[in-house]
């Protein structure tokens, strides 16, 4: 099964992805697969608040910044992936990423890679479309290739939600059915 | 009128053509795409508004979820174009939330 969640800047979007894999994978193994490359304080403080959040609930940390195709995940396993707006900006812009042209198809076959591997897929990602349209063209084509993937992994999910105050609202499925 | 709203990118014209069932390159004819870029330079948004209802559906973006612009031209665009789709809401018989692709009903029905 595989289960989008989306939502804006500390929406709470994070705390309610970890819950709900947890919630659905008490025998499986618990993968973290984290896409935010580590440089600077902000990163190192995030990544710190997000290991406290998962701490004791039995995750093995992956990271995996590009190339999400070729990540080595367990047969089995129960993945949460976080999140599609780091792995977008990797791919498009990082030299090691399939840039602007390659970037849509490396998430989105990444994704169907893991699908095929995992038993649960917990995707978080990020909505940032709904705050102006007057950007620059980099921008643009950004919120372009963000926009298409999450069209993309929404159509390949069994449920999609959108966390606001920590609270989810479903467009596909529901919370309560396993 | 279907009034089609969600964030950038989202999905909204493909939604357009799903509940019109037409194609593309139908879809101008019968469909006013991405209309808050009208906003912007309109002095009268209720006669827009009036205008664009006859349409059998109009697209627009929802843009008023990040920080205020700091340039007063832009932040009385986005101003406009929250307001037009306020405007064309009240004049539409369906309004749909587009999010990741996935339509959801906010008013009327689709079928």
């Amino acid at each position: 099964m595989t289960i989008l969640v989306s939502g804006g800047a500390a929406s709470g979007k994070s705390a309610y992805a970890e819950k709900l894999l947890c919630a659905l994978s008490e025998d499986s193994p618990r993968i973290y697969l984290a896409t935010m490359k580590p440089g600077g304080a902000e990163a190192a403080d995030r990544i710190a608040r997000h290991r406290a959040l998962r701490a004791g609930r039995g995750f093995r940390t992956l990271e995996c910044f590009c190339g999400l195709a070729s990540a080595k995940v367990p047969p089995d396993s129960a993945v949460l992936l976080e999140d599609i707006g780091n792995l977008c900006a990797n791919e498009m812009f990082d030299p090691a990423g399939s840039g602007p042209d390659g970037a849509a198809d490396a998430v989105v076959d990444g994704v169907k890679e893991l699908q095929k591997r995992c038993r649960l897929l917990v995707i978080v990602t990020n909505e940032v479309g709904a705050g102006g349209a007057n950007w620059e063209s980099g921008t643009l084509r950004y919120l372009r290739l963000l926009g298409e993937v999450n069209q993309r992994l929404a159509a390949l999910s069994d449920r999609v939600c959108e966390v606001v105050c920590g609270l989810a609202e479903y467009y596909r499925g529901e919370e309560a059915q396993k | 009128m279907i009034l089609i709203t969600g964030p950038l990118y989202s999905g909204k014209r493909h939604v357009a053509m799903q509940l019109l069932r037409c194609r593309e390159e139908e879809l101008e004819a019968r469909c006013a795409c991405d209309v808050h870029a009208l906003a912007a330079e309109c002095e009268d948004l209720e006669a827009l508004a009036d205008e664009l209802a006859q349409f059998d559906a109009v697209t627009i973006a929802e843009l008023g979820s990040g920080i205020i612009p700091l340039d007063p031209a832009e932040r009385a665009a986005r101003e406009r174009a929250g307001r037009l789709a306020c405007l064309l809401a009240e004049r539409a018989d369906t309004v749909v939330r587009v999010f990741c692709g996935i339509p959801k009903l906010l008013k009327g029905d689709t079928r």
